[in-house]
């Protein structure tokens, strides 16, 4: 059955393990199930024709060891961000299993759970701990937190809705990656704050890789991809194409999407010379174009 | 199931946290915070009093020895106060899993903490409602007795939360799916609001010569009514005009325990598809 389960660390094993992965949307609902449909039939006979299931994820396998950094790269819509979301947790598989050991800081929204009425110090107890962290540990790196977020002194017990968008991503940056916990989750947030703040960032991820952690990374960055990575996942069309060092999975993913480009210029290439022909014909017919 | 109950008692600290939060946010946004929210239930006691008590004699429906004791004003606030609190929960209960979203799709934890959470803070500020009630009581000469404070009071809290829990759990999940049900709660709260009895004895319904005996059957098995009723016998113990009757009791007794295991039921079942959703 779909299952998510969170282990304790091993020692030997992978960390994180998938097997056949798959999750599914349903799309063009043109209506909601009722819901006496939905008590009585379920899940199981769902009365939307199968035409309109979408599987973004389907049949997925792999498995990533202890000190792996993985980065994934695909497509736009190809389910970077599902898969990543079905490590952490927060979306449940319609077909097979996850198996995660240990636990999880997800750098997936790095403003999430901020609340804009509280004070930036009130914000970071309250999310550090919704992270797991005790209130001494966060008392003993509060200070760092807001240094490395560069939030001025007088601007720490003012309310996060008067804070500007960069500052709010660099403390929720500053605070997660604080957690000490194995396994990390990115999900393109290596794009946040200006050129200084993302070399801070940089560092901040070499350290906690060097530390033995795991990280699984989605980018469309290649070169933050190339920077960090040791193994890359293809993910083409709701399935993985490839699972090699990350060199390879750049490559394929490059070419493919060279020939797409190519197939698309001589698409409109064609097209072009239909509209040509037609136009041509056009001022051929008995009365040449517009009446006169 | 038993593993699922054991990973939300290990979030409990998150579920205080959100507590925290939600009163924080609530208390700190104007300075007469307290105030105000006690403020509007008390307006509305008022109006009900003059409206109820003086123009319509709803208290005709009292017990006579019960004036001493507190009388019909009393009983309003005893009614109304229990009710703004459980009327907030189911206010805010079709929204909880929405309002969340923001972390539930970021962070791993058992969904339920949420709908615990708001359930949490209503009944954090049910009990900051008792300092006003207390006042009503020795100002109106409200009479504590043992039967009261220590069968009816724990009775009627355990089971408001009860069954405010199941109705959160339920219409957080399902109004993820069908949005229309937010606006769907909020008439039937003010239908329940009158089916529950809250501005008049429930015995001028069960007595009244005009109402069929089967009609006074499904209004003793609306489970609030009988809730309600035993906010309103901790001070007026006693009185079999102001106690509920057995089949009142026991629907209220039953219609708690299945309100939560449809709420917890439903919310299970629906977890999937809800967390595609947000």
């Amino acid at each position: 059955m779909a299952q998510t389960t969170y282990g304790a660390e091993g020692t030997g094993g992978p960390v994180i393990e998938a097997k056949g992965l798959g999750v599914k949307f349903a799309v063009n609902r043109r209506r909601k199930r009722s819901l006496r449909e939905m008590f009585i039939h379920g899940t199981k006979r769902d009365p939307n024709a199968e035409g309109d299931e979408f599987w973004p994820l389907r049949d997925v396998s792999f498995e990533v060891a202890r000190g792996d950094c993985v980065g994934i790269v695909g497509k736009n819509g190809t389910g970077k961000s599902t898969l990543l979301k079905l490590i952490a947790g927060v979306l449940m598989p319609d077909e097979g299993e996850v198996h995660v050991h240990g636990r999880v800081a997800p750098l997936l929204e790095l403003r999430a759970g901020f609340n804009d009425n509280l004070t930036g110090r009130e914000n970071v107890y309250l999310v550090g701990s919704l992270h797991g962290m005790s209130e001494k540990e966060i008392d003993e790196r509060f200070e760092e937190i807001i240094d490395f977020a560069e939030i001025k002194s007088k601007f720490v017990d003012s309310p996060v809705r008067h804070y500007s968008s960069g500052m709010k991503v660099r403390l929720g940056f500053a605070l997660i990656s604080q957690l000490e916990h194995p396994i990390m989750l990115v999900d393109e947030v290596l794009a946040v704050g200006d050129k200084a703040f993302k070399r801070k960032c940089y560092e901040a991820i070499d350290r906690m890789l060097a530390n033995q952690r795991t990280m699984v990374l989605v980018s469309h960055s290649e070169n933050d991809l190339r920077r960090f990575c040791n193994r890359g996942l293809y993910i083409k069309g709701g399935g993985l194409a490839l699972d090699t060092d990350i060199e390879a999975a750049l490559d394929a993913y490059n070419e493919d999407t060279k020939a797409e480009i190519a197939e698309r210029k001589k698409r409109e290439a064609e097209k072009k010379k239909r509209e040509a022909d037609q136009k041509r014909e056009d001022g051929e017919g008995p009365n040449g174009g517009r009446a006169a | 199931m038993a593993s699922r109950t054991l990973a939300v008692w290990e979030h409990r600290k998150v579920v205080g946290l959100l507590v925290r939060r939600d009163l924080k946010v609530k208390y700190q946004q104007s300075v007469l915070g307290y105030a105000w929210t006690m403020l509007e239930p008390l307006a509305m006691t008022l109006v009900y009093f003059f409206v109820f008590g003086i123009i319509l004699e709803a208290n005709r429906g009292m017990p006579e020895d019960a004036t001493e004791f507190g009388g019909f004003l009393l009983f309003l606030v005893a009614g109304i106060l229990p009710w703004t609190t459980f009327g907030q929960i189911l206010g805010e209960a079709p929204r909880t899993m929405i309002t969340h979203s923001k972390l539930i799709t970021t962070m791993k934890v058992p969904r339920e903490i949420f709908p615990l959470a708001t359930v949490g803070t209503k009944l954090v500020e049910y009990l900051l409602t008792w300092p006003v009630l207390l006042v009503f009581v020795f100002a109106l000469g409200g009479r504590p007795t043992v039967e009261g404070l220590l069968l009816w009071l724990p009775l009627a809290v355990v089971l408001t939360f009860m069954f405010g829990l199941g109705v959160t759990l339920f219409l957080s999940s399902v109004n993820v799916l069908l949005r229309d049900v937010e606006r769907l709660t909020r008439i039937l709260t003010r239908l329940l609001f009158y089916g529950s009895a809250i501005l008049f004895p429930a015995v001028m319904v069960l007595d009244s010569e005009d109402l069929p005996g089967w009609a006074a059957t499904i209004f003793q098995l609306n489970p609030l009514m009988g809730i309600f009723q035993m906010h309103r016998t901790v001070w007026f113990a006693g009185f079999e005009e102001l106690t509920p009757t057995t089949l009142a009791l026991t629907s209220s007794v039953v219609g708690s325990v299945l309100m939560l295991v449809i709420g917890y039921w439903t919310f299970r079942r629906l977890e999937t598809s809800v967390l595609k959703e947000l």
